[in-house]
């Protein structure tokens, strides 16, 4: 396999297996939630629904956590940015290494003790319960609806996409879109939206709405468990093949070093004679043009484009250019011996080439295998100095201020469990992170070209991988995996919006009284509400979701974790330090996206935060956070000794 | 929410072990995370950011079994000695401590008697 290149389509098998893996997945999630359910029966319905009766054990803490914090992102962003700037994403994801004991090992121990003091079940009431504080509660249950709510309706936005994706060569599902798009085209608000889109967000937003509602916390938990394994099967099944098939890790970094990044943009297909019938050029499909000095030019079509029955010309056709000359010349030969793939049936001319270097590395031998790594349009590269550091706070720093992390750590049933838990998180993660970014970069060898559609990277591997060893049924489970990991991330932010209204505003401030069968109602009405709600706003969502995900990642970083570290470990923090600091760290982080719509014309076709210093937001919401806690605390009195003895003194 | 009264804290009465264990493994977590950025970032910028008017040739470039060698030093070789800390972390220092029973639903009893007390003194 030391040739390594593919150049079928590798989606042209029209395989069923991600239809049939959808529906177990479905089955499966179901049957859980309906176990789970049983035990609310059993159980205090509030505790159980929400935090599952603090009686979490090794595997499913451990897994409920690790599915979690590897959100959708972990298996569709992460290996298109592996395959668009190759091994520098080792550094980007290098904290991963200590993610498991900063994330699990920081708080947990602590914080499960705290809420088992109190009988605190979600993260807003620790620190209501901690300083007595209904203020405080109130504004960090207004901070978590706030940005979990923009979270959700981008998470769904992703999983109907990945669903998208998978399902693209489903025959049942083009004749599903075809029927949807005849009884869609009269309704207005329906009309724009795509009708795979459509199914698809129906499909994924109704399966987990009805199993998260039913099953509660412990439902998604399990359900967390078996997405959990599935990720990290697939990656295990796919590390080998992906070696194998690309002639060696060895083979697969010396191509690597001798690459140029692509020029990517437009030509018009000019056809020698008009077609009769109409075809549709396919994504994936090579095309030459004569270049310089006898050597060819070579381009993939990014994707699929119509040419109507009798035309001879398609414009604006979508292309990325291979520079690198020795792929040049190996895909040229490969194509030669097998000239029936892949190729054009007709002959053809392109003309009206308009294709773009990249700001960074055009040209440039070696920048997949070195820093900063190529970058289509920041020509400080992909990952300058200070961004490096900033990922070493965002993953493993900001990682522990995730309220969805943080209200796993109150659910364990003992220190055992953490201590164990710790370790396995870790050793996932290290099955997960780094065997990732070497499945991805031997794809820079077996699917090149595909730096325009590096978001279908992942299916695409799995795909091929399988393909070529004749097990094309494997590819099924693969590609569940960035299926599972969203689904997992879905289901406990949609848990926590609804914990918030439910136990921290109704009944916290509104009903204390209430009784326990109107707050199941009530949680259940919420859960499929907001559930519902986020789905209806997935159906038109805004443009830039990608940006508000990782808007809201930092920005519930800054809030919460410093007044949750000063919560737990400083007895002298008071109320108004920590309200202070939930406040700074909101504004400050805030700020650095409000300065950069002044700072920079094309903030909203490019979202980019101002970075102060270089670094990321995140580190600035932090840094202020932690700063304002210390010194409002300080300048404010001493917390009542009541609470300072039942949290912090020996009972 | 006036319930708590100001008094000093007793200041006389030892801190609880388990916050003061939490504490101390918190504070080596730490020092753990600021020892890999330490050694990873400025490792993997000196030995695998060249500088940008540097030639680069493929035919010298530095691998370790495949992988580029400021990946395998700056990082790989870190991770693996990161997990092998955890596992000492895990399995012979964190200690075992008891964090106690859960007070089921004792913020909300608190709420409600505070909540009858404030009415009991509105009416009287």
């Amino acid at each position: 396999m030391s040739d390594g290149l593919n150049i079928t389509p590798v989606l042209a098998a029209g395989s069923n297996a991600a239809l049939y893996t959808f529906l177990a997945y479905t089955l499966a999630v179901f049957g859980l939630a309906a176990m789970s359910n049983q035990l609310l029966k059993s159980k205090s319905f509030m505790s159980e629904y929400f935090l599952g009766s603090r009686s979490l054990g090794v595997w499913a803490f451990a897994l409920t956590f690790a599915a979690t914090s590897a959100s959708g992102g972990s298996f569709t962003g992460f290996p298109s940015k592996i395959y668009s700037h190759g091994w520098t994403l080792a550094l980007w994801i290098g904290s991963y290494m200590v993610v498991p004991i900063c994330a699990m090992g920081l708080l947990g121990k602590r914080i499960n003790q705290v809420a088992r003091i109190s009988g605190s079940i979600t993260v807003p009431d620790v620190l209501r319960d901690r300083f007595h504080s209904a203020a405080f509660g109130i504004l960090a249950t207004l901070l978590i609806v706030f940005f979990m709510t923009f979270n959700l309706v981008a998470q769904f936005k992703a999983g109907a996409t990945i669903l998208t994706t998978l399902l693209s060569d489903v025959e049942l599902y083009h004749n599903a879109t075809a029927s949807v798009n005849a009884m869609t085209a009269d309704v207005p608000f329906l009309a724009a939206v795509d009708p795979g889109y459509l199914i698809c967000l129906f499909a994924f937003g109704v399966a987990v709405i009805i199993y998260t509602t039913y099953g509660g916390f412990h439902a998604v938990v399990w359900t967390d468990v078996m997405q959990g394994v599935v990720m990290v099967i697939g990656v295990m099944i796919m590390l080998p093949l992906a070696i194998w098939q690309a002639g060696g890790m060895q083979h697969a970094t010396e191509e690597m070093a001798k690459m140029t990044p692509p020029r990517i943009g437009t030509v018009t297909l000019q056809l020698s004679e008009p077609q009769q019938d109409s075809f549709v050029l396919q994504a994936q499909t090579w095309l030459k043009a004569p270049g310089e000095d006898q050597q060819k030019r070579l381009f993939r079509v990014a994707k699929n484009t119509s040419i109507p029955p009798g035309g001879t010309q398609v414009q604006e056709v979508d292309v990325v250019e291979i520079t690198t000359p020795e792929e040049i010349a190996r895909i040229s030969g490969q194509l030669e011996r097998d000239p029936v793939t892949d190729q054009l049936p007709v002959e053809y001319q392109l003309t009206e080439i308009d294709v773009s270097e990249f700001e960074y590395g055009a040209g440039k031998k070696g920048v997949y295998v070195v820093g900063p790594g190529p970058h289509k349009s920041n020509s400080n590269g992909f990952l300058p100095l200070s961004l490096a550091i900033s990922f070493f706070f965002m993953w493993a720093i900001s990682g522990a201020g995730q309220p969805s992390s943080m209200v796993r750590l109150m659910a364990f049933n003992s220190s055992t469990t953490l201590r164990r838990s710790i370790f396995t998180v870790t050793l996932y993660f290290s099955f997960i992170y780094f065997p990732l970014v070497v499945i991805f970069c031997c794809a820079r060898i077996l699917l090149p070209g595909m730096d325009s559609t590096t978001d279908r990277i992942m299916p695409e591997m799995a795909i091929l991988l399988t393909k070529n060893v004749g097990m094309l049924w494997l590819a099924g489970l693969l590609v569940a995996a960035p299926f599972a990991a969203v689904m997992s991330t879905v289901d406990s932010f949609l848990l926590m919006i609804s914990s918030a209204v439910v136990r921290d505003i109704y009944q916290r401030n509104i009903n204390p009284k209430a009784s326990e069968k109107t707050v199941k109602l009530l949680s259940y009405a919420c859960t499929f509400v907001v559930g519902s709600g986020a789905m209806l706003g997935a159906l038109n969502p805004p443009q830039y979701l990608q940006d508000i995900i990782v808007y809201t990642g930092g920005g519930l970083a800054a809030c919460f974790l410093g007044p949750m570290v000063f919560t737990l470990y400083w007895p002298r923090a008071n109320a108004p330090g920590v309200i202070s600091g939930m406040l700074a760290g909101f504004v400050a982080h805030l700020s650095m996206y409000v300065a950069g719509i002044f700072m920079f014309e094309d903030f909203f076709q490019n979202v980019r935060p101002y970075q102060l210093f270089d670094f990321d937001p995140v580190v600035i919401g932090l840094f202020v956070s932690f700063i304002a806690v210390y010194v409002v605390t300080l300048m404010t009195p001493p917390p009542p000794a009541e609470l300072v003895d039942r949290y912090f003194r020996k009972q | 929410m006036n319930a708590v009264s100001r008094e000093p804290a007793r200041d006389d009465q030892p801190y609880d072990p388990v916050f003061l264990n939490a504490r101390r493994e918190a504070w080596i977590i730490f020092g753990v995370w600021v020892a890999c950025l330490a050694w990873s970032v400025p490792y993997c910028y000196l030995y695998g950011y060249p500088p940008s008017d540097e030639e680069f040739n493929p035919e010298t470039f530095s691998t370790y079994m495949g992988v580029p060698s400021w990946v395998c030093w700056g990082i790989l070789v870190p991770w693996l000695l990161s997990n092998v800390f955890t596992i000492w972390f895990c399995f012979f220092y964190m200690k075992d401590d008891d964090l106690g029973v859960a007070n089921e639903g004792s913020d909300l009893a608190e709420e409600i008697s505070e909540m009858e007390a404030e009415q009991k003194g509105a009416n009287a």
